[in-house]
C-alpha cells in the first residue's frame, strides 16, 4: 500500500487565504467548485509543475489529469514553448504598438484551423465566446441565442442562468435552451422565434459536468449547420475546452462541418494566457466594427508561446497522440475497476475522458474512489472531464493504473460486494 | 454597509414561507421550549389559515405537540385572508385576522397562540443578549435551521427565480444536517420540493454543517459557505448538482427571511 498524502501546509495556507481572498480559492480551482470531496483528500495550493506532474506546497507529487483544466497540453514548462516565450520577453511584451508576433500567430491559426479566415486575440475563453455572441448579434441584427442544456460558455452574465447570484432576468432573457442532440427541438425553436435567432452556440460534443459525456448523433452537426445557414443564424463552436485535443484543425473539422465562428483558449499556448476567436470571412468586417479590447490582449509573449505550441502540436500530431495515450489510460482504469467488481464508465474523447463509477447513481462511491486516487498522487476530479498532455509516459500510465487499482481495493473493502450503495 | 434590496421577491412566495416555514416551526418550538410546550399541554385545538391566491394549512395543537398539515377542512378556528398581502401583514403584525369559524375559541388565538408566536419570534429574531446563553443559542439555531430548510422548498416551488433552480434538480433526496444536531430532508419529485423534518433513509446527496456554531455563523452571514467547504466546516457528498441547485435557492432564503 502506498503512503497517503498529507496536506498540513495546504490547510495553513488556506487559513491565510480566506482572510484576504473571497472563499480562499474561488472558481474551478477551489475546493467548492472543484468538488473536493472530502476536502481533506485534496491539495489546495501548488508549488511547481513539470511535464505531467505538479507538486503541492506539502511536497506531494501528482500525476495530473486535469492539466490546469486544459492549458497544459504539451507538458508543464515545455522547453520549446518556454524558450519562445523567454526570447520574446527579451524583446518586449506589453507594448504601445503590438508586436508583429500577433500577425504571425494569426497567420498560423488561419493556416491551421480549417474554418478560420481570420483570428482575433484576447485572454480567456469567456472573452472570445462573448465576442462571438456580440459578433453574431451585430451581423444578424437579431437578439436570441440558442444553447444546448449542460453547456458551459464562460462566466459573463449572458452565459449564466437566472438563478445565479448577480444575474438579472434581463441578462438571460434572450437565451433559448434545447436538449443536446435534439435536432427537432432546435428546428422547433427556430419556428417559434422566426427571424429572432442570431446564433446557435455549442461545444463540439456535450462535455457537461456530473454526467457521462455525449457525442453528437450521426449527422447531427450537418443538420444543424444546414439549418443555421437556411435561417441566417451564425453557428458558433465553443472549442475552448476540446480545441486541438480532438483535431488540430478544429473540432468542427473533426465532425465534418464548418463553424462560422470558433473559440479557442486552453490548449492554445500551453499555459500562456491567450485566447482566440477565429471566423469566416463574411464576419470579419463585423468584428472590426465592435468596441472590444483589453489591456493585455496584445501582449507578445503569449503570442510567441502560442506559435511555438501550435507548431509543436502539429509536429506531434497532438490529437492522435493524446487519444492513443487516453485510450491506454481508459483501458487500464476499466480493467482495474473490473478486478474489484466496479463498472467504471469512461466517456467522451479519450484525450478528454470523463469518469464515472456507474454502480452508484448518487456518485458518492465515485467521489470516494477519486479521493483515494488523489491521496495516492493521481489527480482526478469527480465531476468534470479530464485532460491529457503530450508528456504523459507509459510509466505514468502504469503508475496511474496501479494507484487506481489500490484505490478500488480500498473502496471495495469499505463497501463489500453484497452491500447496496443506494 | 449597503442595504440589501428585495429584487424579484414576491408576496405569494412570502406567504408560503410564512405559513409552512415560519408558522411551521411551531412544530419544533414546542419540542425544544418548555414554556411553549406548557402553553398547549392541556389543549386540543386547531387553527386554519386560508389565504386567497396562496397557501391553506392548519396547525393542530394536541396536548403539547403541534403539527402543520395542508388544507383547512378540519380546523376549529379558521382565519381567512383575502390576499397573500393580508396574510403576510398578519405575520408582520400589521393586520389583525378575523376568524370565519371558531368564534367561541378565539381566546386561544388571542392568548396561547399569540404567546407561542411571540416565543418563536424571540428565537428566530434573537437578540445579542439572549444569544449569550448557550442553551438559548442552540435552540435558536436549531429552530432557524428548520425554518430555513422548510423555506427552501417553498421558495423552490413558488419563487420565479428559484423555480429555475428546481427545474434543474433531478428526483432524489438531499440530507441537510448540523453535525450532532437536527437533520432534515429536501425531497425532489418532478422538480417539486418538499421538506421533511427528519433524516432520509437513503439520501442522494448530503450537506452537513460541522457544528451549531458554524451553522449559526452561516445563517447570520458571518462566514462564507464556499470558504467553509474549503475549511471542511461544510461537508458535501453525492449528487452535487442537486446541492448546487439547492444552494442557489438557499441564497434567496435570506432575501425573504431578512
Amino acid at each position: 500500500m502506498r503512503k497517503l498524502n498529507t496536506y498540513t501546509k495546504s490547510r495553513e495556507e488556506f487559513a491565510r487565504a480566506v482572510k484576504v481572498i473571497p472563499s480562499g480559492v474561488y472558481g474551478h480551482l477551489g475546493p467548492a467548485e472543484g468538488c473536493f470531496i472530502p476536502v481533506d483528500a485534496f491539495p489546495l495550493f501548488g508549488e511547481r509543475a513539470k511535464g505531467s506532474y505538479f507538486w503541492d506546497v506539502d511536497g506531494n507529487r501528482f500525476i495530473d489529469y486535469m492539466c490546469a483544466y486544459g492549458p497544459n497540453v504539451l507538458g508543464y514548462c515545455d522547453p520549446d514553448v518556454d524558450a519562445a516565450a523567454r526570447a520574446q520577453m527579451e524583446l518586449g511584451n506589453c507594448m504601445t504598438s503590438p508586436s508583429t508576433k500577433m500577425i504571425d500567430f494569426a497567420e498560423l491559426l488561419v493556416d491551421t484551423v480549417h474554418s478560420a479566415d481570420w483570428a482575433f486575440f484576447a485572454k480567456n475563453g469567456n472573452d472570445v465566446t462573448t465576442l462571438a455572441v456580440m459578433t453574431a448579434r451585430a451581423y444578424t441584427h437579431k437578439k436570441k441565442i440558442v444553447f444546448f442544456k449542460g453547456y458551459y460558455h464562460g462566466v459573463s452574465p449572458w452565459t449564466q442562468k437566472i438563478d445565479y447570484a448577480g444575474i438579472l432576468e434581463e441578462d438571460v432573457c434572450n437565451n433559448i435552451y434545447v436538449d443536446w442532440n435534439d435536432y427537432e427541438a432546435l428546428e422547433r425553436v427556430f419556428e417559434e422565434n422566426k427571424d429572432e435567432i442570431a446564433a446557435v452556440i455549442s461545444q463540439p460534443y456535450m462535455h457537461g459536468n456530473f454526467a457521462d459525456n455525449e457525442m453528437p448523433s450521426e449527422g447531427f452537426w450537418q443538420k444543424v449547420r444546414k439549418l443555421c445557414t437556411e435561417k441566417d443564424a451564425v453557428l458558433i463552436i465553443d472549442d475552448v475546452r476540446a480545441g486541438f485535443r480532438m483535431d488540430i484543425a478544429g473540432s468542427d473539422h473533426y465532425f465534418g462541418f464548418e463553424a462560422d465562428l470558433i473559440c479557442f483558449c486552453k490548449a492554445l499556448a500551453n499555459g500562456y494566457n491567450v485566447s482566440a476567436l477565429c471566423g469566416k470571412d463574411f464576419l470579419k468586417n463585423t468584428v472590426s466594427s465592435l468596441s472590444y479590447t483589453g489591456s493585455y490582449w496584445m501582449s507578445a509573449v503569449p503570442f510567441a508561446a502560442g506559435i511555438a505550441c501550435i507548431e509543436k502540436m502539429k509536429k506531434l500530431d497532438i490529437a492522435n497522440l493524446l487519444n492513443e495515450k487516453g485510450t491506454k489510460v481508459k483501458e487500464g482504469l476499466i480493467g482495474a475497476a473490473k478486478k474489484f467488481g466496479f463498472d467504471l464508465h469512461v466517456t467522451g474523447m479519450p484525450s478528454l475522458f470523463y469518469l464515472r463509477i456507474a454502480d452508484d447513481p448518487t456518485l458518492a462511491l465515485h467521489q470516494e474512489w477519486v479521493a483515494e486516487c488523489v491521496k495516492r498522487g493521481v489527480f482526478f476530479t469527480n465531476h468534470h472531464n479530464h485532460f491529457l498532455n503530450a508528456s504523459l509516459t507509459d510509466e505514468d500510465i502504469a503508475e496511474t493504473v496501479a494507484v487506481a487499482e489500490e484505490a478500488f481495493e480500498v473502496v471495495r473493502k469499505r463497501h463489500p460486494m453484497e452491500e447496496q450503495y443506494d | 454597509m449597503v442595504m440589501i434590496g428585495r429584487h424579484n421577491t414576491d408576496e405569494t412566495t412570502m406567504a408560503y414561507i410564512n405559513l409552512y416555514a415560519v408558522l411551521g416551526t411551531l412544530e419544533n418550538l414546542v419540542q425544544v421550549d418548555e414554556e411553549a410546550k406548557a402553553l398547549i399541554q392541556n389543549k386540543k385545538i386547531s387553527v386554519g389559515f386560508a389565504v386567497n391566491g396562496g397557501p391553506a394549512a392548519t396547525l393542530f395543537f394536541d396536548h403539547g405537540s403541534c403539527t402543520l398539515k395542508s388544507g383547512v377542512d378540519h380546523c376549529d378556528i379558521k382565519l381567512p385572508f383575502s390576499s397573500v398581502k393580508k396574510f403576510n401583514g398578519m405575520i408582520d403584525g400589521t393586520v389583525t385576522p378575523i376568524p370565519s369559524r371558531g368564534f367561541t375559541k378565539i381566546k386561544f388565538l388571542l392568548k396561547e397562540f399569540t404567546k407561542l408566536t411571540d416565543i418563536l419570534t424571540r428565537y428566530l429574531r434573537a437578540s445579542e443578549e439572549d444569544l449569550k446563553d448557550p442553551e438559548f443559542f442552540e435552540k435558536s439555531t436549531v429552530l432557524m435551521f428548520y425554518t430555513i430548510v422548510s423555506a427552501i422548498s417553498q421558495i423552490g416551488n413558488h419563487d420565479k427565480v428559484s423555480r429555475t433552480s428546481a427545474s434543474y434538480m433531478q428526483d432524489g433526496i438531499i440530507r441537510v444536517a448540523i453535525a450532532g444536531g437536527p437533520v432534515a430532508s429536501v425531497c425532489v419529485k418532478n422538480h417539486h420540493l418538499t421538506t421533511v423534518k427528519k433524516a432520509p433513509k437513503a439520501p442522494d446527496a448530503k450537506m452537513e454543517f460541522a457544528s451549531i456554531q458554524i451553522a449559526r455563523d452561516l445563517f447570520d452571514g458571518k462566514v462564507n459557505s464556499l470558504a467553509c467547504v474549503g475549511t471542511g466546516d461544510i461537508r458535501m457528498g453525492g449528487m452535487i448538482s442537486m446541492i448546487d441547485n439547492m444552494n442557489r435557492i438557499l441564497d434567496r432564503v435570506g432575501l425573504y427571511l431578512a
